[in-house]
């Protein structure tokens, strides 16, 4: 302990610490929406910005889908509301705690990345009107690392998998944690980037970032993981048509 | 991170309970848990007959404001003019007004305190504290930044929950339509939201069945039961997706969802009002700039 | 002879599974009709519904409107003249307010807006429901969910209603409101088709019963003619009507003479008892 500091300041940094510890491992979790206030109105329109040619790609996606196929538009919709609830349920946890999957990494293997782009920003405006989670100004920043980067990551791996050829159970899992945990690594920058550190700039702060969500974020990736096998392994059960109906949307999960 | 997202379940009501609790509005939220029932206050909102236009152009004005004078006083002046529209102007009970307020707490705590406290090899700062590694220290002026950045989240979170505690999510995605979002989002928009409450219904009553079937009695079985809830959710939705586009197909439908709008009264002391206060938040951050 | 309002011929469709859903349906439905359709879960009721409707497309045979051959050009016509009442409520609410729900068809006809507004009000004061204008869907219980769709249909205009088991999932109090609709609609000439499996409820209500089995039409005609042929009751695993058993049971216990009009409901018994025993 440094020889500078008074039993006041002592107090004060053990409340400090106190209180990031409790936070730290409070065991609630969600996806990591950055709050309404929280970006500076360049970095909102910045990240905005950086959405736009995913969107538009997604956009153009589902605009061909319907045009092949109108009948498409109830089940883009479905989708949507799907991913929305399930992000919204209780998972279960050992603790009692009450964590919630994104479901993104789910929607991203069933639905492919492109019309989950666009699905995705619109659950995020029904999680900020119907939730207060996240936010409008924010709205950009959060679909990137939610909607884009999560969900093109996880479809990615999965992808990947499938062709090494790995346990396809074992490719959904890594899909979905990995896809969760590539979101909380993008959250994390994003407010680096606005906020760096004032010793160590933005690597620093990431990193500080990173340390504060960790407790939450890491364990609810693994969950969301276990979740999103179960949850294929109940619909390859009993649902194989409807899966193939979703070859729709992607060109079908096989 | 946020706060109170087990309520979540409850309080996307569904239809049983929801109408009695509308005409008797000083109930709502009383059994479903604190922070959560957004969408339905809008519909027991006094502001409700507002014109959605100006609520929501009027709100995201404020917000922005908030954000961009980046100033304390402006984003004091935003929590108590947004709480006083919402609380007093428009109906709704201090105390689930604060439940709804403090929803994202701990991102914000946890955010800020990352921001407020950083890591140094270096005992800088004015408050510091090693931690065998390297220190981690404070300043006042850093402090003080982070109880103005905090000001400024709950300013810039109050203004959006004006709008969304006093506009039905239909009536925003109207506004959206007026303001030129392509026509596929608004579609999409319109589905979703009212999907979303179809499968929250047909998710309880799956979830219920279960339960009542001792499938959450442990950690294991929890597992399981929500990964078949959920993927049974998952073909029911896909099943409905179908009927309800027989059932759109039906009435006509041929390629162009649209729907009738509400068109709302926009009275000119509104709009007076408002802008004053526009004015006010600006002139404000100026001056105390 | 008057000229078929709806005139079907031999239809046929099927769902891509093998299995005809519909097995030559021919049938004229003439205006005015008030039409019970019955037959066990799975016969083809909603098929042939949604076949009439224009929704799905049959595989076979032709459907006419007021003499008009339906193809794909006057399809239009069709939707907008026949009105279905979907048997879940829940699947045919599309809209987040009732306002927009019931404006929906309206719309769906590109009538000017003043009109939707119009209708939409005649619809919900039609349905007493005009307070819940403003109101989610979500948040309305079953019976004022099904009196919605109900003024889907009605804010259309349509001159054909079809309603697939209305009182599947309605309480006591709802269906009776639901019934005392079915008499409004019927007075103001609407011709109507309901399905449903409450054989009481269409022996009092129907004048014309058509049995669905299979996929085939094997009865169709007044319900008290379909009601006493055993054979098809069997067949179709239909109830008799408990009215037509008590009549029946008091004729041969010659407790009344048979007048050959029988009551379809308690009220009417209580007549008929009446004026047997005053000129006794
Ligand atoms: N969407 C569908 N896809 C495949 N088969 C269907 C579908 N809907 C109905 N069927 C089948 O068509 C037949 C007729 O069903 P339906 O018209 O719904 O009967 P009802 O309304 O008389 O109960 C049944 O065998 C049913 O299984
Ligand atoms: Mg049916």
């Amino acid at each position: 302990m440094n020889t500078s500091l008074n039993i006041r300041e002592k107090r004060f940094i053990a409340v400090v610490a106190a209180i990031a510890l409790v936070f730290g491992f409070t065991p609630v979790a969600n996806a990591m929406h950055i709050m309404e206030g929280y970006l500076p109105v360049g970095f909102c329109i910045a990240w905005g910005v950086i959405c736009i040619p995913f969107l538009i790609a997604g956009y153009m996606s589902m605009k061909k889908t319907l045009k092949e196929n109108p009948k498409t538009i109830t089940l883009l919709a479905m989708a949507g509301a799907y991913v929305f609830v399930l992000s919204s349920l209780k998972i279960p946890s050992v603790t009692g705690s009450c964590s919630h999957m994104t479901g993104t990494g789910l929607g991203a293997i069933l639905f492919g990345p492109a019309p989950i782009s666009i699905l995705g920003l619109i659950v995020l405006v029904f999680q900020s009107t119907l939730l207060a989670h996240g936010g409008v100004t924010t709205l950009g920043a959060n679909t990137f690392s939610m909607a884009v980067a999560g969900p093109f990551a996880a479809y990615g791996i999965y992808k990947l998998g499938l062709k090494l050829k790995i346990n396809k159970h074992v490719v959904v899992f890594l899909a979905a944690a990995l896809g969760d945990f590539f979101t909380y690594l993008i959250t994390s920058f994003q407010l680096a980037l606005a906020y760096p550190s004032e010793a160590g700039g933005v690597a620093a702060s990431s990193i500080k970032f990173l340390a504060v969500f960790a407790p939450t974020q890491i364990p609810l990736a693994i969950i969301e993981g276990i979740l999103t096998v179960v949850i294929i392994i109940g619909l390859e059960t009993y649902a194989q048509p409807e899966l193939n109906d979703l070859g729709y949307l992607t060109g079908g999960v096989r | 991170m946020e706060n109170s997202l087990g309520k979540s379940i409850n309080f996307i009501r569904t239809s049983e309970k929801a109408e009695h609790q509308v005409t008797h509005h000083h109930k709502i939220g009383h059994k479903h848990g604190e922070g959560s029932a957004i969408d339905f206050y809008a519909y027991a909102s006094k502001l409700r007959c507002w014109n959605p236009t100006f609520k929501v152009v009027f709100s995201f004005l404020t917000l922005l404001l908030c954000i961009g004078l980046n100033n304390p006083f402006v984003s004091i002046a935003v929590i108590i003019g947004m709480a006083y529209l919402t609380v007093l102007k428009g109906g709704l009970s201090l105390a689930a007004y604060i439940s709804v307020l403090m929803i994202p707490i701990t991102f914000i705590i946890m955010g800020t305190i990352a921001i407020g406290v950083d890591f140094s090899s270096q005992p800088i700062g004015q408050f510091n504290l090693f931690l065998g590694f390297g220190y981690l220290f404070t300043s006042v002026d850093k402090l003080q930044e982070m109880a103005f950045l905090m000001l400024k989240v709950f300013g810039a979170i109050s203004a959006m929950i004006m709008m969304t505690l006093s506009t039905p999510s239909s009536e925003i995605i109207g506004v959206l339509r007026k303001a030129h979002v392509p026509k596929l989002i608004i579609e999409l928009m319109n589905l979703i939201y009212r999907y979303i409450f179809i499968l929250m219904d047909v998710f309880n009553n799956m979830r219920n069945s279960a339960d009542s079937r001792q499938g959450y009695c442990d950690f294991k079985t929890s597992c399981t039961t929500f990964g078949s809830v959920a993927s049974n959710l998952l073909v029911v939705s896909l099943k409905k997706a179908n009927a309800y586009y027989t059932a759109m197909e039906a009435r006509g439908y041929e390629g162009d969802l649209i729907f009738l709008e509400d068109e709302k009264k926009m009275p000119m002391r509104h709009l007076v009002i408002g802008a004053a206060f526009i004015i006010f938040l600006i002139i404000l951050g100026i001056m105390t700039h | 002879m008057r000229e078929p309002i709806l005139k079907v011929n031999n239809l046929h469709y099927s769902y891509g599974n093998g299995n005809p859903a519909l097995d030559g349906i021919s049938v004229d439905i003439y205006k005015g009709e008030k039409i019970a359709v019955i037959g066990s879960n799975g016969s083809g009721k909603s098929t042939f519904f949604l076949n009439a409707n224009g929704v799905l497309k049959a595989d076979h045979g032709e459907i006419s409107y007021q003499g008009t051959v339906i193809n794909k050009k006057n399809l239009r016509e069709l939707r907008k003249n026949i009105g279905i009442v979907f048997q879940e409520a829940d699947n045919q609410i599309i809209a987040s307010t009732v306002m927009a729900e019931v404006g929906f068809g309206p719309m769906n006809l590109k009538l000017p807006k003043e009109e939707v507004i119009e209708r939409v009000e005649e619809a919900l004061s039609y349905m007493n429901i005009l307070d819940f204008k403003d109101r989610p869907p979500h948040y309305l219980s079953g019976g004022e969910k099904k009196r919605v769709t109900i003024a889907d249909v009605i804010a259309m205009k349509s001159e054909v209603i079809i309603f697939d088991e209305p009182t599947a999932a309605l309480d006591p109090l709802n269906a009776q409101m639901l019934e005392e609709v079915l008499v409004k609609l019927g007075e103001e000439g609407k011709t109507m088709l309901i399905s449903t499996h409450d054989v009481d409820f269409a022996y009092r209500w129907a004048e014309r019963a058509i049995v669905f089995d299979q996929g085939k039409i094997i009865a169709d005609g007044t319900p008290l003619d379909i009601f006493k042929n055993t054979g098809i009751l069997e067949q179709a695993n239909l109830k008799r009507p408990a009215m037509l058993d008590v009549y029946e049971m008091l004729v041969e216990k010659k407790m009344v003479a048979d007048t050959k009009d029988y009551p379809t409901s308690p009220q009417d018994l209580k007549v008929l008892l009446e004026k047997q025993f005053k000129f006794a």
